[in-house]
């Protein structure tokens, strides 16, 4: 059997294009207007968010069959409290600078819809791999979405790249301005639109 | 087992398991943690006397470097008279001081800001020239302000404002730093401008805290900086 037609690759690529979290399910727009500024503070947003989810996924997975319905949800919170928590003292320990960027971005990961939805949907109906698999797709998706989006707010807000300046200075004495607005949180979401409308004309029928 | 002591047990269990995977991770990580808060604060010092730029990246060594060869730092008595680091254990009431060496002279004292802001504690630094009025750099390291509002005090934009405003009025009185609210309209009275900074639109509250506490650090620190501006002599530890 072909590697892209196993479950556990659909698991994965699923929820990266077709059922992207952001672009197609809309969840977890508030992080991604608040961390896109510099694609820096994105990338390690994306990289905590995607360590919660598939380890939370996991452990959800897991305990599936031994959790009592009453008090499930009340369970998932408390795992998926558990890896913020841990996923924040690790940024602190080796990442400390990123992590007073993105200061209380990385402790909100707990309500961010993606990771409670995944688990309410996904992780309490199918085997560990498979939950694992999932959780690793949909942050590889909601990370794609704040990369691209940081991408284009960094180099047109400041002119930078990773922090490394991109456009030459001649540009600038030749008259070419920064544009401030990327700066501002409403130009996410006019690109996380414009992100939007773009994959809908890609993948639709026509 | 009726289902609602399971669902107890399974509670209780949760719990136990988060708490020492929690506790594990804290106590496992605390020590790198300590080592970036320290080289943070040392940051922060530097930057408010301009020894560093807030906008690029250093290594932790350079940092190190940087603050072990221009920074010292002094306890002082509540009078303004310098104590050694030895004799500061000895006194509750003494109050903790940086100076700025350059060469054998001091260019700069750096004062601790810990106040109150709005919903939690504000930490910082202030550096004062060494005419006791001047402000060379304002900075703040620890905060609990509201991101995108009062969270702006940390930013660079409003640090900046500090720079060159003094803590004296015309007639040479003591009248601290005020964050006027929201821009300085152009009308401002200009004999009054050296004492105030732009303040935060939105962020009314944080600038009134701000304003109060500066003022108190300010006035508890009155006698250093009086000893600057009589311009006494000041030990300071051969390197």
């Amino acid at each position: 059997m072909k590697l892209t037609k196993t479950d556990h690759y659909k698991a994965f690529s699923v929820p990266l294009l077709q059922e992207n979290p952001i672009s197609i399910q809309m969840l977890g727009i508030c992080s991604a207007l608040a961390v896109t500024v510099q694609m820096k503070t994105a990338i390690v947003m994306g990289l905590s968010l995607t360590f919660v989810l598939s380890f939370s996924n996991l452990t959800i997975s897991l305990m599936r069959n031994v959790i009592p319905r009453n008090i499930r949800m009340i369970v998932e919170l408390s795992v998926i409290a558990s890896l913020v928590i841990v996923a924040d003292e690790i940024l602190r320990a080796f990442l400390y600078d990123i992590s007073k960027q993105l200061s209380v971005f990385v402790g909100l990961i707990i309500t961010n819809c993606i990771v409670m939805g995944r688990a309410e949907t996904y992780a309490l109906g199918h085997t560990p791999g498979l939950s694992f698999m999932d959780g690793l797709g949909n942050g590889a998706g909601y990370s794609s979405v704040l990369i691209s989006v940081a991408f284009i707010r960094e180099l047109l807000g400041s002119g930078k790249l990773l922090g490394y300046q991109v456009i030459p200075t001649m540009a600038y004495d030749l008259g070419y301005e920064n544009m401030g607005f990327m700066l501002l949180a409403p130009a996410a979401f006019i690109i996380i639109g414009l992100l939007v409308w773009l994959q809908n004309w890609l993948t639709h029928d026509r | 087992m009726s289902s609602y002591v399971k669902s107890l047990i399974f509670a209780l269990t949760t719990a136990v398991v988060c708490s020492f995977l929690l506790t594990a991770a804290s106590a496992g990580l605390k020590g790198f943690q300590m080592e970036n808060i320290d080289v943070d604060k040392k940051k922060n010092i530097l930057m408010a006397v301009g020894l560093v730029n807030s906008g690029e990246t250093y290594r932790k060594a350079d940092i190190l470097d940087i603050y072990g060869e221009n920074i010292q730092s002094f306890r002082v008595s509540p009078e303004g008279e310098m104590l050694g680091l030895e004799q500061a254990s000895a006194t509750e009431t003494s109050l903790p001081i940086y100076l700025y060496v350059k060469g054998s002279k001091i260019a700069s004292y750096i004062i601790p800001i810990n106040t109150t802001g709005l919903w939690g504690k504000i930490f910082g630094y202030l550096a004062l020239k060494r005419d006791g009025s001047t402000i060379t750099g304002f900075t703040v390291y620890k905060h609990s302000e509201t991101p995108g509002l009062g969270g702006e005090i940390e930013k660079r934009w409003f640090q900046k404002n500090f720079e060159g405003k003094k803590i004296l009025d015309k007639t040479g009185e003591f009248a601290s730093i005020s964050i006027a609210k929201g821009i300085l309209p152009e009308t401002f009275p200009q004999d009054k401008l050296p004492n105030f900074v732009d303040g935060i639109s939105g962020a009314t509250l944080t600038g009134k805290y701000l304003t109060t506490g500066l003022k108190n650090v300010l006035q508890a620190y009155e006698p250093v900086s009086i000893k600057f501006r009589t311009q006494q002599p000041i030990q300071i530890r051969e390197k």
